[in-house]
């Protein structure tokens, strides 16, 4: 079975085939059935193939390789390699406790309903101040990061749910009173400041 | 109409080599050139194939 990128590949190949007998024949649009034919390879095929290839990309700008392939970006995929357990990305990545190949979108997005729409528009706002703007130095988060994105997954597990601190603290974390991640608990990210002085992993493979 | 047939045929054509080299490799800029670009050319295209079905002048009844 053909993988996705090879059935687009087929279906913009179609698309255009379709096209070509158009541009090269035009006068078949005198028939019924050629005004048809010109309908759905000038329309419906092309948009079809536009839609593909637009759910193509957007799945794509999930991945790491994606968030990483901006040179401002670098020093950020360097930090999941520290070879430090702190490092609350670099311990997620290294031990596949998020998808390896798409770390970045799993913690930079929100599950509130609308959430993947709003990370990919903000997406779309980095690439834009990264190629016509000035990018923050150093970067930081548009707004506070919400608990809700830590206990998408942390919450209902045996080891988050029986730590006496956070049954302390249940309410105030899922009301986001407090902090996971600035409260002096969990406050260690991406260390692009200290890239100089961190020991890093190598994976074998 | 034949001739705005055509040149919206290669608009499109255009549109969707620019979708599949986007495709090609998986970083920002591919994306935004399908997007920016790619977007264009489609749009140009689609935009001008119904406005020839429009703008085009009734068969003459015999």
């Amino acid at each position: 079975m053909p993988g996705p990128q090879t059935l687009v590949f087929l279906l913009i190949g179609a698309s255009i085939l379709l096209i070509l007998v158009v541009v090269i024949r035009p006068s078949i649009t005198a028939s019924r059935e050629g005004k048809i034919l010109a309908f759905v390879a000038l329309f419906i095929v092309p948009i079809i193939a536009l839609g593909v290839g637009a759910s193509e990309h957007v799945e794509r700008s999930e991945q790491t390789q994606f968030c990483l392939s901006c040179h401002i970006m670098e020093p950020y995929g360097k930090t999941l390699y520290v070879d430090d357990s702190a490092y609350i990305p670099a311990a997620h990545f290294q031990n596949h406790r998020v998808p390896a190949d798409t770390a970045c979108y799993t913690c930079h997005t929100d599950y509130a309903m609308f959430g993947t729409l709003r990370a990919k528009v903000e997406g779309l706002h980095h690439v834009y101040v990264y190629w016509f703007g000035t990018p923050m130095d150093p970067i930081r988060l548009y707004h506070p990061y919400n608990n809700r994105e830590c206990l998408h997954c942390h919450s209902g597990a045996r080891s988050f749910e029986e730590s006496a601190t956070h049954t302390a603290m249940m309410d105030d974390l899922k009301s986001n009173k407090i902090s996971c991640t600035t409260s002096g608990c969990h406050d260690t990210f991406h260390p692009v400041e200290k890239l100089g002085q961190v020991k890093f992993w190598k994976p074998t493979e | 109409m034949l001739y705005k047939l055509q040149v919206s045929g290669m608009l499109l054509i255009v549109g969707l080599v620019i979708e599949a080299l986007s495709l090609c490799w998986n970083n920002a800029f591919s994306f935004m050139s399908f997007a920016v670009v790619g977007g264009l050319f489609f749009a140009s295209g689609l935009l001008l194939f119904l406005y020839s079905l429009v703008a085009s002048k009734p068969a003459a009844n015999d």
